[in-house]
This record gives C-alpha cells, sequence and structure tokens, in this order.
C-alpha cells in the first residue's frame, strides 16, 4: 500500500517529525520563532504549509502556512525584516524566494499570530495569483524555508481539532474530510507511484530496508552470535550509495516524471456498452476505434479536454469482462487500474439488457460504484422502448444509494446535454476542492520526505564509529521518511529480515 | 461468531462452575478457610516475581509451586540480561523487583555486551551461579511480609457464573482457598510435554513431575480463552573435566563487574573471582548427524511452521547449511562441575546427542551429564488480556511469562511483576495502572503482547522499541522508580528516595553544566586536548562540550572543581545524559502525543458493529477483534485509518462529556437530597 497512513500508526515513526531538514547552520534560524510569542510547548512542532484554495481556473489563489515557524516564511518570503505585519490584516507585498531573492509574484499577506487563527497556530496566508507557475513557485519556495514542510492529509484540520478551534458539527465532519483527503492523497500517490519514478522509490526502500535490518542485526544479535564482520562495511557502502543516489535525484529536476495535470476521469463498464462511443461524443472527433464487437478497446485511450474551462483528462479503458485472451485481460488489469487512480468515473451501462443493475454481467460495474465518485451512464437509449423507459425508471428509483444517473444515447445524441451539465458540474465541484489535483503538493512532499531520508542518512554516517545506537536511529528516520512514500514499515518487518540473513539462535 | 458460540456455551454450564474445583495437594490442606488477596501459581521468574511484587503492593499473598525447593531454579541457561534483556534486568530493578539484585549476587561473570555501540544499546549481562540465584530468591521471598508459599499443583480454577448482562464475563474467586486475584506462570507446565529422541512424556521440566491438564482445560473450555502451542528446548549439560578447554577460545569478563541493580556499588562476586566463557564452534560432522538422525527426531520432525529464529542445533544448521554455527560454553556456577554449551540445543535421542557433541573439538571426548530435551507447552493467546495482564473477560485472573507467548526470563520477569503488582492493586480495590512503550521496555512487551498477539515465542530485542535512546538501561531508575512508588506502590521508599536524590543530583549537575557560558578561546584554554572548531564564534556551554566525543565529564570537573566535582559520583550518567540529549528532545513531542492518545481509554464493553460513528466494516472488525484499551493502542493497529481514529477520539471526548455532565447532575441531585433530608430531619417532630 501506499503512503495512506500518513498521520496514524507506525511503529517506527519515532521522531520523523522533528527532524530538522538541514543541520548545517539554517540561514533563518537567527530570527526564529523565538520572539514571536508562540507558547515554548509548540516549540519543537513542525510547520507546514498547503494550497487552500481550488486547483484549475482560478483568479487568486491561497497558500496557507501553520505552525511556530509561519513568521519565519512570513519575513523571508515578504520582506519583513524588522517586525511583523499587524495582525489580521491585509498587505500588499511582494513575495520572494529566500533562495535567489527572485520576485515570485505580487500577492497580499495575513499575519495571525496564535491564538486566533484558523488552527489556533501562528498562521499566515499568501494571497496569490492562480496561475499554476506562480503556485509552484511559491510552494517551492516555502519548501526551502527551513522548519516547513508539505501538510499532510488533514492536518490543518487535525490542528484546528486539538486547538479546540472546531464547531461540534465540523467536528463531526472531519473524520470524512480527513478520509476524503486520503483518498486524494492515495489517488495521486497512485498516480505517481505507477511507472519509473515508482519503481525507483520502491528499489530505494527496499536497499534502505535492507540496512536497517542488518544494523540492528549487529545491535541485537552481534555479540551472542556469529554475525560476519563486514555487516557493518556493507552498510556503510550502501548507505553513502543511496543518499548520494537520492540527493543526485532531489537535484536532477529532468528525473521526475511530467505530471499529469487536470480532473482523471475515466470511463469504465461492460463490454459493448459504448464506453469508446462516449470518449468520442465528449471530445468530438473518433479519438478511439468504435465498433459493434465486444472488447473492441484493449489499452487506455486518453484524452486532453477543456470542459468549460476546467483540464480535464478523459480516459477510455477496455470492457471489464474475464477474458481468455492474454491482451484483453491485460487490458482489463490496466482499466482496473485506471480506475482505481481515477477522480471521478464514469460507469456505462448498456440500457436495453433487461435489467441494469446486477446479474447481468454488469457486476463489476455495480462494484465500480461502491465507494467512488461515479456518474452512472445508461447508453444507446435510442433502442429502448417507452414501456421498458418507465420500468427501468422505477428499478433505478428503488435502488437507494445510487449515483446521479443519466438516460444518453450516443447514437441520437439524446440526453447528451442534460448529460454534459451533470459532468460539467462534478468537475467544477472537484477541481474547487483544494485538496484535489495539485500534482505539485504531491511533487513537493516527495520532495520533503526524500529530503528527510537523505539527511537522516547523513546522522547515520556522523554516528557510525561513535554511537551505533544514534547511527541507526539514523537509518531508522530514513527508512520511515521514505516509507511515508512507499508505504509504512513495521519493526516485524525488519525482524523478517534479519532472521531471514542470519541464523539467530534461542 | 465464535465469541458468541462460547459465551453461549458457558451460560448453559452455570450450575455446575462452583463444584467444579480442584484437587489441591495435601500441603495445601491447613490453609483452607484464611483468605489470601492475590494466589500466584508458579515459582520461576514471573511466578517469584509476581508474588513479591503483589505484597510489595500490600496485598496478603500467597505462592504455590510444586516443589518449594525449585523455586528461583533457572531452567535453562545459567545468565541474566544481554541486549535487550537487560534493559528488562534494569527496569524491573527499577521497580523493586528481584531479578537484578539476584543477579549482583549469583554473578560469576559479568560483561556490559555492546560496550562500543552506544549507552542506549548497552546490554548489562552476567552468568550465574544457579545455587546462588536460587538461594538468593528464596531467602528474599522468605523474608518479604505477607508473603506465603506452599507447595501444591493447581488443577482447576474457581469461577464465578458470568453476569447475565454480560455473557462470558466472569471473576475469579479462588483455588479452593479463597481469594480477590490469581496469577498464574505455569510456564512450560501448561500441557507441557518433553521431547527426547523419539520418546514424549507429559511434563514441563525434567525432573518435575507433569501439571494437569486440567489448568489449560479450564481456560480453554470454561473461561473459552484461545491458546496456542509453542515449543522450546534445552541443551545437554556436559561434564566440564571431559572438554579439552585448551582447545577453546577464552573469554574474559569485564575486569569491574558492574551490578545490574540500581541499589548496589559493587557486585557479590570480587572482580577477580570471576569466571571466564569459552568458545567454540560447531564442525560439518555436526550437521551431518543432525542429518543422519532427522527420522530419529519427533521434535524437529513435528517443525512444521517453527519460529523465524532457529530455537535449536538441528534448525540452525538445516536453515543455514554449510556454515559454522558459534557454541559458547558457561560455566554453571562457581563450585558445578558442568558446563552449558549455549547455542546447542537440541532433541536427538541421548547417544546421538553425543555424537554429535563429540564431533566439536573441545569436546572430542566429552561426557554428557544430562540430555538436552525440546517441550512443547500451551499458551493463551495474550491478546485477551489487557495491558495490566488481566484477562479481559475474567475479573482477577491475570497471566504473567511463558503462558502469554514470551521466551526468556527477564521477559518473565517482566511480566511477573507487572502482573503481580496489578493483581494485588486489583484485590485491593485500586484501579490496574498500565506501563506505556513510550516509558519503557516492559511497556513495549506489554503492549506487543497484547496489541499483536504471538506467532512464535516473543523475545526482547532493542529494535522493538522505537524510542530506544531515550529508554535507556542508565536512566530506568529516572524513568520507572517514581512512577512505581508513587502510583504502583510496589517501590520501596528508600528506593524511592535514593531516586529522588539520584533524579535532582543529576538535574542540578545539567544546570550547572549549562551555566558554565564560554567563548571558543576560553573553552580551549581550559581544555587544551580538546579539539574545539575554531570557526565557531558562538558561545559554548558545558553541556555542549561534553557531547564532544572525547570529552569527559571527569575533564570537566578538573577545570571546573567548585561547581562540578560535588557530581562526580555521576560522571558517567551525565556523559550519557549529555550526548543523548538532543536526540531525546527530537522525541520529546512524538512520545507526548502518544501518550496523550494512550490516556484516552476505549471502554472494554463498546459494541463495535452498532457504535454510531462512521466507521468502515473492515476497521469494526478489527477494532471487535482485538478491543483496544486506549486510542493509542488503536492507532497502532494494523488497518485502522487517520479517519477511523479521529471519529473514534471524538466519541471518546464526547461520551467523556456526557458522563460527566451525568456525574455532576447526579452530584448536585444527590447534594440537594442531602440537605433535603437535613433539612427534614431538623423540622420539629
Amino acid at each position: 500500500m501506499l503512503p495512506l497512513r500518513p498521520v496514524c500508526g507506525g511503529i517506527w515513526r519515532a521522531a520523523v517529525h522533528t527532524v530538522r531538514m538541514s543541520r548545517g547552520a539554517p540561514p533563518y534560524r537567527l530570527f526564529s520563532s523565538t520572539c514571536d510569542g508562540a507558547p515554548a510547548a509548540l516549540a519543537d512542532a513542525d510547520t507546514i504549509f498547503a494550497l487552500s484554495s481550488g486547483h484549475g481556473r482560478c483568479g487568486v489563489a491561497v497558500v496557507r502556512v501553520s505552525g511556530p515557524a509561519s513568521a519565519t516564511a512570513l519575513r523571508c518570503m515578504a520582506g519583513f525584516t524588522q517586525r511583523l505585519p499587524p495582525p489580521r490584516t491585509a498587505l500588499l507585498r511582494s513575495i520572494t524566494d529566500p533562495r535567489s531573492t527572485e520576485v515570485l509574484d505580487r500577492g497580499l499577506v495575513l499575519w495571525f499570530p496564535a491564538p486566533r487563527s484558523f488552527s489556533g497556530e501562528d498562521s499566515v496566508e499568501f494571497h496569490i495569483h492562480g496561475g499554476p507557475a506562480v503556485v509552484t513557485a511559491v510552494l517551492q519556495a516555502l519548501g526551502s524555508v527551513p522548519g516547513l514542510r508539505p501538510a499532510e492529509a488533514g492536518e490543518f484540520t487535525r490542528r484546528a481539532f486539538q486547538a479546540g478551534k472546531l464547531g461540534l458539527t465540523e467536528v463531526e465532519g472531519l473524520g470524512d474530510l480527513i478520509h476524503a483527503e486520503t483518498e486524494a492523497q492515495r489517488r495521486q500517490a497512485l498516480r505517481q507511484m505507477s511507472g519509473e519514478l515508482g519503481r525507483l522509490y520502491q528499489d530505494w526502500s527496499d536497499r534502505l530496508k535492507r540496512c536497517l535490518a542488518h544494523v540492528e542485526a549487529f545491535i541485537d544479535f552481534s555479540e551472542d552470535e556469529l554475525i560476519e564482520d563486514g555487516v557493518l562495511n556493507r552498510v556503510d557502502v550502501s548507505v553513502s550509495d543511496l543518499q548520494a543516489e537520492i540527493e543526485r535525484h532531489l537535484k536532477d529536476e529532468r528525473r521526475g516524471e511530467r505530471l499529469r495535470s487536470g480532473v482523471q476521469v475515466v470511463i469504465a463498464g461492460a463490454t459493448n456498452a459504448g464506453k469508446s462511443s462516449l470518449l468520442n461524443k465528449l471530445c468530438q472527433r473518433p479519438a478511439a476505434i468504435v465498433s459493434p464487437i465486444a472488447g473492441t478497446t484493449r489499452d487506455v485511450v486518453e484524452t486532453a479536454l477543456d470542459l468549460g474551462g476546467f483540464p480535464v483528462l478523459l480516459s477510455d479503458t477496455a470492457g471489464l469482462r474475464d477474458s481468455s485472451d492474454l491482451v484483453e485481460r491485460e487490458g482489463v488489469r490496466r482499466a482496473r487500474e485506471r480506475v482505481e487512480q481515477a477522480d471521478l468515473t464514469l460507469v456505462v451501462v448498456d440500457s436495453h439488457l433487461r435489467s441494469v443493475l446486477p446479474d447481468t454481467g454488469t457486476v463489476p460495474c455495480v462494484c465500480l460504484l461502491m465507494h467512488r465518485l461515479c456518474l452512472l451512464v445508461l447508453n444507446k437509449a435510442d433502442l429502448l422502448p417507452e414501456k421498458q423507459r418507465q420500468k427501468l425508471d422505477t428499478e433505478l428509483r428503488g435502488v437507494s444509494g445510487l449515483p446521479a444517473v443519466r438516460l444518453i444515447s450516443c447514437q441520437t445524441n439524446e440526453g447528451l446535454k442534460a448529460f454534459l451539465t451533470v459532468l460539467h458540474s462534478s468537475v467544477k465541484t472537484l477541481c474547487g476542492d483544494p485538496l484535489f489535483g495539485a500534482p505539485t503538493l504531491t511533487q513537493a512532499r516527495h520532495r520533503a520526505h526524500l529530503q528527510r531520508c537523505a539527511a537522516a542518512l547523513a546522522q547515520y554516517q556522523r554516528y557510525r564509529d561513535t554511537d551505533l545506537a544514534l547511527a541507526a536511529e539514523g537509518v531508522r528516520l530514513a527508512v520511515t521518511s521514505l516509507g511515508r512514500i512507499t508505504g509504512r514499515v513495521g519493526a516485524e518487518e525488519i525482524l523478517d529480515i534479519i532472521f531471514k540473513d542470519f541464523c539467530i539462535g534461542k | 461468531t465464535n465469541r458468541e458460540c462460547a459465551s453461549h456455551m458457558l451460560r448453559k454450564k452455570l450450575p455446575f462452575l462452583h463444584s467444579l474445583l480442584s484437587p489441591v495437594s495435601r500441603h495445601v490442606g491447613h490453609l483452607t478457610g484464611h483468605q489470601y488477596d492475590v494466589i500466584v501459581v508458579g515459582g520461576g521468574h514471573a511466578g517469584t516475581e509476581a508474588a513479591a511484587a503483589a505484597a510489595r503492593v500490600g496485598a496478603e499473598t500467597l505462592l504455590i509451586t510444586q516443589k518449594i525447593h525449585t523455586i528461583g531454579a533457572l531452567s535453562c541457561n545459567p545468565s541474566l540480561g544481554g541486549v535487550g534483556k537487560g534493559q528488562l534486568v534494569k527496569e524491573v530493578d527499577a521497580l523493586d523487583g528481584l531479578c537484578g539484585r539476584a543477579g549482583d549476587w549469583a554473578g560469576i561473570h559479568f560483561s556490559i555486551l555492546n560496550r562500543r555501540k552506544g549507552p542506549a544499546v548497552w546490554g548489562p549481562r552476567a552468568q550465574l551461579d544457579r545455587q546462588r540465584y536460587r538461594d538468593f530468591i528464596q531467602s528474599e521471598l522468605l523474608s518479604t511480609p505477607r508473603l506465603t508459599m506452599v507447595e501444591g499443583s493447581v488443577e482447576e480454577l474457581l469461577v464465578t457464573e458470568p453476569n447475565p448482562e454480560e455473557p462470558g464475563h466472569h471473576r475469579v474467586t479462588g483455588i479452593r482457598l479463597g481469594t480477590q486475584s490469581v496469577v498464574l506462570t505455569t510456564g512450560t507446565f501448561l500441557s507441557g510435554s518433553l521431547f527426547v529422541g523419539q520418546t514424549t512424556s507429559p511434563g514441563g521440566r525434567i525432573g518435575d513431575a507433569p501439571s494437569s491438564a486440567g489448568l489449560s482445560h479450564t481456560l480453554r473450555e470454561r473461561l473459552g480463552l484461545r491458546t496456542g502451542r509453542l515449543r522450546t528446548g534445552t541443551p545437554p549439560r556436559i561434564v566440564k573435566d571431559s572438554v579439552d578447554l585448551s582447545l577453546a577460545k577464552l573469554h574474559l569478563p569485564d575486569s569491574h563487574p558492574t551490578p545490574f541493580s540500581f541499589l548496589n556499588t559493587h557486585t557479590h562476586c570480587k572482580p577477580e573471582e570471576q569466571l571466564p566463557c569459552y568458545l567454540t564452534f560447531t564442525t560439518p560432522g555436526v550437521e551431518r548427524v543432525v542429518r543422519e538422525s532427522l527420522q530419529l527426531n519427533c521434535h524437529i520432525q513435528q517443525d512444521t511452521k517453527g519460529p523465524r529464529y532457529c530455537p535449536s542445533i538441528e534448525s540452525r544448521v538445516l536453515r543455514f547449511p554449510g556454515r559454522s554455527h558459534q557454541v559458547w560454553l558457561e560455566p554453571e556456577g562457581v563450585t558445578s562441575d558442568l558446563l552449558y554449551p549455549q547455542g546447542l540445543s537440541m532433541t536427538m535421542p541421548p547417544d546421538i546427542q553425543l555424537r554429535l557433541i563429540r564431533e566439536i573439538p573441545p569436546m572430542r571426548r566429552a561426557e554428557i551429564h544430562t540430555p538436552g530435551y525440546g517441550v512443547q507447552y500451551d499458551f493463551v493467546c495474550p491478546t485477551q488480556l489487557s495491558p495490566a495482564l488481566q484477562v479481559k473477560s475474567t475479573q482477577g485472573l491475570f497471566l504473567a511469562g511463558q503462558i502469554n507467548g514470551t521466551t526468556g526470563y527477564e521477559e518473565a520477569a517482566a511480566q511477573g511483576l507487572w502482573a503481580g503488582a496489578n493483581a494485588a492493586r486489583s484485590a485491593l480495590s485500586m484501579p490496574t495502572v498500565t506501563l506505556s512503550r513510550t516509558e519503557s521496555y516492559i511497556g513495549v512487551l506489554i503492549d506487543d503482547l497484547v496489541s499483536r498477539g504471538v506467532t512464535e515465542p516473543y523475545r526482547m530485542f532493542t529494535s522493538r522499541a522505537e524510542f530506544r535512546t531515550s529508554l535507556r538501561p542508565d536512566n530506568a531508575d529516572l524513568r520507572l522508580t517514581p512512577k512505581g512508588f508513587e502510583e504502583v506502590g510496589c517501590v520501596s521508599s528508600v528506593r524511592y528516595q535514593e531516586s529522588l536524590r539520584v533524579r535532582n543530583s543529576l538535574q542540578d549537575a545539567l544546570t550547572a553544566l549549562q551555566a558554565l557560558f564560554l567563548s571558543t578561546s576560553s573553552w580551549k584554554k581550559k581544555l587544551p586536548s580538546v579539539p574545539i572548531s575554531e570557526t565557531k564564534s558562538t558561545l559554548l556551554t558545558g553541556l555542549d562540550l561534553l557531547q564532544y566525543n572525547d570529552v569527559t565529564f571527569e575533564m570537566l570537573a578538573s577545570a571546573f572543581p567548585e561547581s562540578l566535582s560535588s557530581f562526580m559520583e555521576f560522571a558517567q550518567r551525565l556523559k550519557i545524559e549529555a550526548v543523548y540529549k538532543p536526540h531525546c528532545d527530537l522525541n520529546k513531542k512524538e512520545i507526548e502525543r502518544i501518550q496523550r492518545e494512550e490516556n484516552m481509554s476505549l471502554p472494554q464493553d463498546i459494541d463495535y458493529f452498532s457504535l454510531p460513528v462512521s466507521l468502515s466494516d473492515e476497521v469494526r472488525e478489527i477494532l471487535d477483534r482485538v478491543r483496544p484499551s486506549t486510542l493509542g493502542a488503536a492507532t497502532r493497529l494494523e488497518g485502522i485509518t487517520p479517519a477511523a481514529v479521529v471519529n473514534l477520539l471524538n466519541y471518546v471526548r464526547v461520551t467523556e462529556k456526557k458522563k460527566e455532565t451525568h456525574r455532576n447532575q447526579r452530584q448536585q441531585e444527590a447534594q440537594r437530597d442531602e440537605e433535603l433530608c437535613a433539612n427534614s430531619a431538623s423540622l420539629p417532630q
């Protein structure tokens, strides 16, 4: 599984929250939160940031920062060198990159000292221009400020909750909100992790786990058992290789895969339901081959669309059915994978089949409906006699918990306009949600975790010869940091490797 | 479901429960009629610590064991401590337990393992004289007030009928003798069977009578507890004179033995009186003998799904063939003429055992005194226990040691102490107490057991403790002694006062170090031998300096005698504190967060399937199966999502608030009633 559990659990999570990103003299340390009235208890807490306005076409984007180093961010990015601005007052400032002092944008900044802020902590808001380039630049600049890191799913709300800042109704919705955020993050992570990048991270993770297992074996067993002398030397080599590789990766901008931007809409359903016809209708060109033969589409066909001003990435997938054809089976696997990653699924069903709901070969479709944001599209309305339409109508009414249903015909264009309206409003809602999309945020989060990972490996090298417990702590932190991208690593998993690689007696 | 089924069965059996009591041995006869608060069953490491702890807490305690003279016997290896295990010994000692002091009395070879790997993972260890260890434990128990020891064998437990409102829930009432709490520490005796070659006999240890299957049956059938089966083994004991030790590598102890106990400044054994150990290796011949005798080896043949590590020489050579494996030859005592070959646990027939050891050069002509053997025994799946080690469904029944699926003396002692203290508290109507995994290895051990369960004998490793750099052997007293006195009641006031003195002195010393605030050039003048970087222009404190590799507290104290020399007795502890302080400070926030979550308890009777909270079916099932006792424990479960945690948190807060309002209302009503009564009483008749 991917990093689905960012805020909870984790036996080896230890001090990951509190690792300083750079231990070498941080330039902003001199005026960190000491004089800004942050409660001492919070002095070690992390400061988090995130884009809290929508993605896609919007005039103004709002980036929120919360935590003790908020004032630092304000000072070094909005040029408040002497004193901070008056609380809760909007000021127009140039927003600069603290590394290069290059001006990124002109926008409004607001300073909310604790406790009178959304999260109850020191907070800053940057209201900047909504273009993706500006937003990305500001997020990256924030990421370079010491003590700041991208927020995990639900983190802002959790902090507000812990500070007692949420009303009763908001608290009740909190679980759902965090669920939604976790889901959004999961989908983004899935998109990034399939492909070369995912394989790279996985390889690092495997090697790191092995390093940790070997250091731990050396600590726990080398005095009683026969653990070859070379074990630690091999870990040394492995750790420095990993550190170099990760640092190189962080420097090499080209290695990041181009991220597909836009709402991911996936068309899925049984074979011959008219999925490709729907894709062609929506993009108004014959992007996919259409034929009456079931199983025509075998691979994923992808098109970028502009839907009423919002970016949409539309994918047509192979019809879901069990097949003995090797190529088709692969197509179905890809289709399922795509549905997993989708923000919105259009489930296409052939409406003139006797019963639309279960038991007619559409079972996989009905499974898709569960727990996912989707629209049910009943195609081939033109083949449906009037009497059956009414029957279908009552039948659908009898099922509770169904998503929005639209009856259309790709042949006659019947119902297509109404369907487009529903689709448009769904996409609009998704774009208005700050959690959705923003691949830059996922990227920033990955960067932050990788930076911590590399820094933690440096801790191993610093303590290697003087204190192996502290050196091992470095490898543990590195495993935890990378685990936030590739999935949590538990103590038992490390013990598995130890017992597999070494003969440990009773 | 199984649970419902089990409780249904229990309800049907109700009327007979009281009459199902034990044929307790004749020795116990004269005790009938005497009421004890706590009865401890078993006299091993868990049982002795449990009985002593229960008595220290203030409970009238009875310890029942098969033979009084085997109380405190070391059934397997003649040693205590090690990496991870040594931490447990220090913690048991910090809570005023026995094993640390017993180790200091009985130790004949002391060494700190991992000496060069950092103080957080140092492993204090000692070879023991079996006789001295047993003597110490027995005399300590004999002189413990409120503690009675008796020989006997327990066959059945008395439990109440389950409360109709809580099907499946019982309260223990005794073992014919009445009691409030029972601690079971049956070790390998619960339906134990011994294996040597192709022969199998009932029993838990060679030379002792088997215990009956009755107890195991009670736990399984009457209380509906899930049990499993585990295996362990012990090596043959070798006649020392028959071994040519000149062919083995001599291994000397530390020249200055370090005592386990915080109360001891030196060990009973003088440094120069310590005995050495010897190291030797297996040969290809050993592997050949194992392979040739496989068909004669019941224990190994049954080894279908054994533990991940290698419990015997058989599994070592089968799993890692073609290698040479270490064998330690350890002394069994000052006057003993036996050697204990650590690493040669085996279960083949005795004549083949002899063939095998003679394949190892120093033992070419060795004689076996007692052959090795294997043991299989029942354990109770520990997820059915609360963090106080009490069986969740049976009030007053506590389990500790191998019965919970652990292996090792230290693991047993740690659980015994904690179960005994809680059994006493429960019997004396005080709330039970828990230890967090953020403050102790004992907490890690218990949390792992009760929230994860075991699939192989559980053994402590330092890698299991995520806050290893904070949970060090050197600071176990600071972590646990005050709590043991103030919250648990298992620590004597002498030890408590000493721990306060230590704590205050360390604090004063750290303050004094921080008050030494000098420029780098001044430090260079004071400590010319230390390479202080010139480029650092900032001021450094004495504490900063102490973090340098080559700076010792002694050096600082000789440079600043007036402020530091009074703390010389803590020189080593201060050095360790200084080096680890930055790392512990980093851990602190995470520790506090976990502790906050652990302070929020989840009621044990929640029906997770009908809880009006947004939780997925999968999450409900996990919660129902494990029944975590706190939100913190729930958070650590596999499969619990962040959203589920928040929803649970919210539920806990809301119900707590409701309860509080309810309580306030009741208090107000009671007050009003009282006032009314008072008023009516004062009315003229």
